[in-house]
């Protein structure tokens, strides 16, 4: 006959037990949902009455004299759920400043992945793209150390991610590694132009790159290319200003829909001890007539000391106008794909608190006076003066 | 991780450690059936940056890691890589929120890490020297 006191003990047994079975087969490495997040806090202005500021091409209005928090602050919710060993289920939703001027989150990534063999993933579903080093993580402001990736780099590539899949393998090469990676997909993108969209997504993307990593070292050249679905929106404009046989032919010249977009680029990084140093380079070539063809550079020097990180940044973009100008509306409309600029960035990031940086940043840019396709608003002349300086504070912030 | 939080205490309760020479030795271990009998700087970089995930002779690491909260995690990545923890965890949200690799488990105390070592044939960690017994072999010493 068990006495109170074992039926007591008993039952703190049976409880003990109970939590180390829960407990026993969900080991730290075995986790089977996550949910973290990411999230910046943005105000930024520049000292121009000219244009506006963006930092890319998917925004619809940038930012102009007054303190603004639309370019920058965004927020990201991520989970993760573990089917077996080797497949893996993930979704990203992002709100940040859109093509339509609202904040409506959109679905950035949502996947299954299957790692048959741990040098190996595969996924399908939607997916960031990476072929330009670090263009997969432009979101995740805790992830660098300025505010922003290098606008002179980064704004050609608006479109984020793809419907589509990827394959990616790596390989130990003595004390090296090696990786590389194939991907297909249709665009999901949308940009904002006048007062209307430009719907691309659907657009047929493939590509790949391959990566280098030695010691502190790490060197990567990709490839993608892009096939346009559909025409610029420009009929609603040019109607009223053309009769209709020279809109068709208009329309006809200006035609992207079928046209490929190639983008070629280089990288290196150097990260080990307290310095980051990261050099790269693009080529964008433009089959269509509406847009140029364009190269950028981008340099980034970092340097940590305890909690600070001061940095210094220089990046430059230009594109080579086509040589054909059929008549001056058209030349018109080309002009707005035109680049030629250069910029300096200075900025200091505070890592204050655990997961939270603080980043102060001033970026001078200096430009020629036709170079209008970063920027918004552009002024009825078609030139500006070529000088801005954007000041900008963030807050950056990650949970996982 | 509600589990985790009522697992750990009771793993901490049954092994209450002393834990306070900081200047101590750091060691990189693995499990004594790995095969595995010394590495190189490069390849325990490779490793706990998750740049490749096997051993050179093919078994699959599973590295773990200790908690921010830890002195020794701080320690370590200074000694490895010179590296504040602020850039660790800014790596590791970069490679989590691009979907490519998830950062390692976190344990509380370097006694879990042995264990976790223990119980996992490819198991990787860390430990202070004084911590490091005959369950696990040294493969790598970080130097003071």
């Amino acid at each position: 006959m068990p006495g109170p006191q074992t039926l007591l003990s008993s039952g703190r047994l049976a409880a003990l037990l109970l939590i180390l079975c829960a407990a026993l087969p969900l080991r730290a490495d075995e986790e089977r949902f996550s949910l973290q997040g990411f999230a910046t806090l943005g105000a930024s202005r520049s000292d121009s009455r000219e244009l506006e500021f963006v930092r890319d091409l998917s925004q619809a209005r940038g930012i102009g004299r007054e303190w603004s928090a639309k370019i920058d602050s965004l927020a990201g919710l991520q989970t993760g759920w573990r089917l077996t060993r080797t497949l893996e289920a993930s979704a990203q939703l992002v709100s940040r400043y859109r093509y339509d001027r609202s904040y409506v989150p959109e679905l950035t990534w949502a996947y299954l992945k299957y790692e048959p063999w741990p040098m190996l993933s595969l996924r399908a579903g939607r997916l960031g793209t990476d072929f330009f080093m670090l263009a997969d993580s432009r979101m995740v402001g805790y992830s660098y150390p300025t505010v922003r990736p290098p606008g002179d780099f980064f704004w050609h590539l608006p479109f984020s991610s793809i419907d589509g899949a990827d394959l990616s393998l790596s390989r130990s090469l003595g004390d090296d590694v090696l990786r590389g990676k194939l991907f297909y997909g249709t665009t999901t993108a949308r940009l904002p132009l006048a007062r209307e969209h430009w719907d691309i997504s659907g657009s047929a993307m493939a590509g790949g790159y391959l990566d280098y990593q030695s010691g502190a070292w790490q060197w990567r050249a990709g490839y993608a290319a892009l096939r346009f679905s559909r025409d610029l929106p420009l009929s609603g404009l040019l109607a009223p200003l053309l009769p209709p046989a020279q809109l068709a032919s208009t329309l006809a010249y200006l035609k992207t829909s079928g046209r490929r977009a190639g983008y070629y680029s280089l990288g290196l990084v150097h990260d080990r001890g307290p310095w980051l140093l990261q050099w790269m380079l693009n080529r964008i070539e433009q089959e269509s007539a509406v847009f140029e063809s364009s190269h950028a550079a981008s340099f980034l020097l970092a340097y940590r000391s305890g909690s600070l990180t001061p940095y210094f940044g220089y990046s430059l973009a230009r594109s080579s106008p086509k040589r054909e100008r059929p008549s001056p509306l058209i030349d018109r409309i080309m002009a707005d794909s035109h680049v030629d600029q250069r910029t300096t960035t200075l900025g200091l990031r505070w890592d204050f608190a655990r997961n939270t940086a603080l980043k102060l940043q001033w970026d001078g840019i200096r430009a020629s006076p036709s170079s209008l396709f970063p920027f918004r608003n552009d002024p009825s002349s078609g030139q500006w003066s070529g000088r801005m300086n954007v000041y900008s504070l963030t807050l950056d912030y990650v949970f996982r | 991780m509600m589990r985790r939080c009522l697992f750990l205490p009771l793993l901490g309760l049954a092994l209450l450690w002393p834990g306070s020479f900081p200047h101590a030795e750091l060691v990189v271990v693995v499990n004594v059936r790995s095969g595995v009998s010394a590495m190189t700087r490069n390849e325990v970089i490779n490793l706990f940056f998750g740049r490749t995930r096997v051993f050179f002779n093919g078994l699959e690491a599973q590295v773990v890691d200790l908690q921010d909260t830890h002195p020794d995690r701080g320690r370590f990545y200074r000694a490895l890589v010179g590296k504040d923890l602020a850039d660790v965890n800014a790596y590791w949200s970069r490679q989590l929120f691009t979907g490519r690799l998830q950062p390692p488990p976190q344990l509380r105390g370097s006694e879990e890490v042995l264990r976790w070592i223990v119980d996992h044939p490819g198991g990787i960690g860390y430990v202070d020297l004084r911590h490091a017994d005959a369950r696990v072999r040294v493969v790598f010493e970080l130097g003071h």
